[in-house]
């Protein structure tokens, strides 16, 4: 484990050196995140100038929505960016290569080059959130601020759980990137929003099925103390951050059972 | 050291219907086909052997390979590799292994060679000193000094090709695999990777598995041989062997002192007398003067056959040609395309 853990690092360095080397993408990059994410946040803005709630949210309150999901996408994307990759990974046969290395291969496919995209989307992330707590009635306790840390945590694995389970598809069908598109713009468009909006049933499956409520809605409402209209009890609500972990574990699960249908390419 | 045994490898793909919308129609028909890549393969390695492992394209070698190295899992049969299921337990297999494949690098793109290097050794949790005495070894063997400090996409073919070498052996694994280790390479530059992997088997008695369409390659370096077409051995034994039975042949060419026409031709009779036949030269432009005389090494004697030629004719220089394995494998190759 500690020796993986060491092989991983060193090359993660060698993946931010090989970035280095292209260094106004690194300025580029970052600055098209911050544009992207920072677009998305005026929208809302907008909307909110004219109506004072939606779905019983304020927008200080959605701010705060906004900022928790955005920081478990940008801690979700700085390591795990290069899983969009792995379509061409299989399909050019880059892939053998991890399979005959002492290290698992994910590690292997997570490292082998660094993003810059994810820079963006850190800092228009931290941006935001500091926006929104100064205009958001809000109480930082020492147990609400690591409740928001381990939400973040939790909605990153999330994310990150399907992300990986989708992209395993690729060892079967070689081509996913629709499939992974359109699980990114459910999160992102759903996500962004107090789920009250909706409907009962979307909400109820953005609940229970896919757990888009736990990456940032019910965090969000934990931390504004008003877990009211939720629809799941303030107990699981505390909980939140428990069902990233697991969400994760289940999408390496199916990462595992994927691998076995690799079938390479010819020669 | 390998011992593979009914390895068999079917690949299952969804069948493309004729006609219109084909595409569409594939995404929800059931129907498959099913083609059959490495049929029944059975054979052993053992510590130390440099084995050729030939056949056309499409034969199965990669697939096979791939299955030895751990990336496939096979459909059916076994294979061990050092007391090891590559497949099942891949990262032990990975410690003992070096794979070299030829259309693709192992090397970071962006950074120098020497960062690959190191980088090599560190996934293979080599020590300290144990790395700086291979390093300095490999370097001074494949002659890389001069473009270490260079990024790995700068690198000519050749260069980036030692590169890969020395990072598949850096760790000096016991086995290792080349898949087309020269291809597109340069005479000099196959004759470096030669001698490297020969010196590196003479100094560890590291076992070789070599796929290459350069015949030369396995002439210089493998005393054995397996042949596979349509996933199945046709052949598996030594390279000596395999020309005996697949080009017992060898030719004389005979020079004739040029004296105006004067001389006696030398004639197919005379010649099948001795226990040789005419052949015509397959040279581009055919030498004037010379013949050439196909003989069985195994029933007729050269120096029989040279002493007789030289009785009845004024030779002026004689040469021997042995059968190359090029030939011998071309032969097989195009014995194959026949209906059978």
């Amino acid at each position: 484990m500690l020796d993986s853990a060491r092989v991983t690092w060193a090359l993660t360095r060698a993946a931010v050196r090989g970035a280095a080397q292209y260094r106004l993408n690194f300025v580029i990059l970052a600055l098209m995140g911050i544009a992207y994410q920072g677009s998305g946040f005026a929208f809302i803005a907008v909307v909110l100038s004219r109506y004072p709630s939606i779905g019983g949210w304020t927008f200080p309150q959605i701010a705060v929505l906004y900022a928790l999901r955005l920081l478990a996408h940008a801690v979700y994307l700085v390591p795990l960016y290069m899983l969009n990759e792995l379509d061409s990974l299989v399909r050019e046969g880059t892939f053998d290569r991890f399979l005959v290395r002492p290290l698992n291969p994910l590690l292997q496919v997570l490292t082998r080059r660094f993003s810059v995209n994810s820079l963006g989307d850190t800092v228009t992330a931290v941006g935001i959130l500091c926006y929104a707590s100064s205009i958001a009635d809000l109480r930082w306790t020492p147990m609400t601020v690591l409740y928001a840390a381990a939400a973040v945590l939790g909605g990153a694995l999330i994310e990150g759980g399907l992300a990986i389970a989708i992209s395993s598809m690729a060892f079967r069908f070689v081509e996913v990137w629709p499939a992974r598109y359109l699980a990114d713009h459910i999160l992102l468009n759903f996500g962004s929003y107090p789920l009250s909006v909706f409907g009962a049933v979307a909400q109820w499956v953005m609940t229970w099925i896919v757990p888009v409520a736990f990456v940032a809605w019910v965090p969000a409402a934990v931390i504004l103390d008003s877990t009211d209209g939720l629809g799941v009890s303030g107990t699981v609500a505390w909980l939140a951050p428990l069902v990233g972990a697991i969400w994760f574990c289940l999408g390496y699960q199916v990462w595992r059972f994927q691998l076995r249908s690799y079938e390479s390419t010819g020669n | 050291m390998i011992r593979v045994e009914g390895l068999t490898k079917e690949f299952v793909r969804p069948r493309r219907p004729p006609g219109r919308f084909a595409g569409l129609r594939t995404l929800v028909t059931r129907q498959v086909e099913r083609t059959v890549a490495v049929d029944d393969v059975t054979f052993d390695i053992r510590t130390g052997e440099m084995v050729g492992y030939l056949g056309p394209n499409g034969a199965g070698k990669s697939t096979t390979i791939k299955m030895m190295t751990g990336i496939l899992v096979p459909t059916s049969g076994s294979v061990d590799v050092g007391g090891v299921v590559p497949w099942r337990d891949r990262q032990r297999n990975a410690l003992q292994i070096g794979v070299v494949f030829g259309q693709r690098t192992q090397l970071w793109w962006d950074l120098p060679l020497r960062d690959s290097l190191d980088l090599v050794a560190t996934l293979y949790r080599m020590p300290p000193e144990t790395y700086r005495r291979q390093y300095r070894r490999f370097v001074d063997l494949l002659d890389m000094a001069e473009f270490l400090d260079r990024p790995v996409r700068q690198l000519s073919l050749g260069q980036r090709m030692r590169g890969d070498l020395a990072a598949a052996m850096l760790y000096q694994p016991r086995i290792l695999y080349l898949d087309e280790p020269t291809i597109g390479l340069d005479v000099v530059a196959k004759a470096t990777m030669r001698d490297f992997i020969e010196e590196v088997n003479r100094e560890h008695g590291t076992t070789v598995v070599l796929t290459t369409h350069d015949l030369a390659d396995v002439e210089r370096l493998c005393s054995r041989v397996i042949l596979i077409d349509h996933g199945r051995v046709l052949y598996d034994g030594s390279v000596a062997e395999l020309k005996s039975r697949y080009a017992p042949h060898r030719t004389l060419v005979v020079r004739v002192a040029g004296d105006g026409g004067q001389a006696e031709p030398i004639t197919a009779e005379r010649v099948a007398a001795l226990g040789a036949a005419l052949v015509a030269d397959e040279g581009e432009e055919p030498e004037p003067d010379t013949v050439r005389l196909r003989f069985e090494g195994g029933r007729t004697a050269a120096s029989d056959l040279i002493a007789a030629l030289a009785a009845e004719f004024s030779v002026a220089d004689v040469s021997i040609v042995e059968p190359d394995l090029e030939g011998v494998v071309r032969q097989i190759y195009s014995r194959r395309a026949l209906p059978a």
